[in-house]
């Protein structure tokens, strides 16, 4: 995944003052992290504050890394999930896992978003029809709680491995395992539910 | 190897769900899995959803981040714009050209190094507010002061222009000091001699005790008002006058009908300062 001879000397320049250095790791890192923040916080604005924010605590804390007890990468996504914790945190944002019609229908006026799908002209483009599915699974990651959240996306989105979770997590790769199995069932129902209504 | 073909085995499932999902299990491992999969009413659907959730989840793109995060994050960091950046590290240094950077050049790179970390936290927005309503407030203390930017141009920085205007202050202020001193020496003297003069004043304790008394008074009270009729003082003017003649009151005329009241008319002439 990542060269660590390099990364770690990228790291030590970039420690040393060296701005060329902190550059290459805001190029090459900027997209990681923005997408983690995407998928977790659900709107663009929020994930590029997020993703600045990142940037700023890794660049005040670039020091403290320590290449002998992991990759960089599990280290910058560490940082990651904590300022997004820390974020969901502070907006107190609903935690509840249910389905995507059940939430807005708490609402007698409130149109569920299959209907919402359905009342849209038919795409004729498979593209945007690829585009609607993409936002509407993105809608229903939304609804998942935090840890399912985390969890799906560092394996599903992000490809990091099961102990690469854990340590970023802090949790038993058993309780990863777990998480993501609960998450990805937890989605496919409710994707399940929004689509059988719209069929 | 757990037994999954019995009831009390399904939470082991969980645990090879995700493994048998990503194929690392074996052969057998798998055959026995996907046995329990088709006869376990609660483990076969959960294995389903499960694989269904994954593939949602695979289907879903990278988003692209907006264009200007990279210079936000470099802002937001260093205060440097990258392509300031990129235009110095690509620099092409001159063939055969053995000098470095000067002394002076160095000490720039070292002090923009130093405060890249500061200077990233200030240019902040919440510290840029700070700083405005600093700014803010010295410019409107400076502008009640009485300093124009305009005058501190024409201030001479020489040593001897500072050492004059130094004794030129200090004799101003001695000599307003002086000043000061012989007009309060004046100024008792003349006290001193009115209290020899004037012969000795009225007690003027006597009223004290007045003030003192309504000062303690917490009855809530309202004073008693003097009652003045404020048209009779002051400078105002006021003429009285009586008619003569058949209107002036008679006392041997017996006549009612011809017995006029006295009349009086008062004219008061105010003068407005």
């Amino acid at each position: 995944m990542e060269d660590v001879q390099v990364v770690a000397m990228l790291v030590r320049r970039c420690v040393a003052g060296d701005a060329a250095a902190w550059e290459e790791i805001v190029l090459t890192y900027n997209r990681r992290i923005y997408n983690i923040c995407y998928r977790f916080a659900g709107s663009a604005d929020n994930a590029e504050d997020l993703t600045q924010e990142v940037f700023i605590k890794m660049y005040r804390t670039l020091g403290s890394y320590d290449s002998s007890k992991g990759a960089f990468v599990t280290w910058v996504t560490t940082i990651t999930r904590n300022l997004l914790v820390d974020h969901f945190r502070k907006t107190k944002q609903d935690r509840i896992t249910d389905s995507l019609d059940a939430t807005s229908s708490a609402h007698e006026d409130a149109q569920p978003l299959s209907e919402q799908i359905q009342d849209q002209s038919a795409p004729p483009d498979a593209r945007v029809r690829s585009r609607e599915v993409g936002e509407t699974v993105h809608a229903a990651l939304a609804k998942l709680s935090p840890e399912l959240r985390e969890a799906v996306i560092l394996r599903d989105l992000q490809d990091f491995d099961y102990k690469e979770i854990a340590t970023v997590l802090k949790v038993p790769e058993g309780t990863v395992k777990s998480r993501i199995n609960r998450g990805r069932a937890e989605l496919a129902r409710l994707l399940q539910r929004t689509y059988r209504q719209v069929m | 190897m757990p037994d999954l073909t019995s009831n009390g085995m399904c939470h082991e499932f969980d645990g090879l769900l995700a493994d048998a999902l990503d194929g690392v299990l074996s052969s057998l491992q798998l055959d026995r899995f996907q046995a329990h999969a088709r006869t376990c009413s609660g483990c076969g659907p959960l294995f389903a959803e499960v694989e269904a959730g994954r593939n949602w989840l695979k289907g879903l793109t990278e988003v692209e981040p907006p264009a200007s995060l990279v210079n936000n994050i470099l802002a937001s960091t260093t205060g440097v714009d990258s392509q300031r950046l990129r235009v110095n590290v690509s620099a092409p240094q001159p063939r055969g050209s053995k000098v470095g950077p000067s002394w002076l050049e160095q000490a720039q790179a070292w002090a923009s190094g130093a405060m890249q970390p500061v200077w990233g936290t200030v240019r902040q927005p919440r510290f840029a507010m700070s700083f405005g309503m600093a700014f803010f407030a010295l410019s409107v203390a400076l502008s009640v002061l009485g300093v124009k930017p305009a005058d501190l141009r024409e201030v001479s920085l020489r040593p001897a222009a500072i050492r004059h205007t130094f004794y030129n202050t200090q004799a101003r202020v001695v000599r307003y000091y002086e000043n000061i001193r012989f007009v309060y020496e004046v100024e008792s003297r003349v006290r001193e001699l009115k209290r020899t003069i004037e012969p000795a004043a009225p007690r003027s304790g006597e009223s004290a005790p007045d003030k003192k008394d309504r000062k303690n008074d917490t009855t809530q009270q309202p004073e008693q008002k003097q009652e003045r009729n404020y048209s009779q003082t002051g400078n105002n003017l006021i003429l009285a006058s009586a008619p003569l003649g058949p209107s002036v009151f008679d006392p041997l005329n017996q006549d009612p009908l011809n017995q006029d009241p006295p009349v009086v008319s008062v004219t008061t002439y105010r003068r407005f300062v």
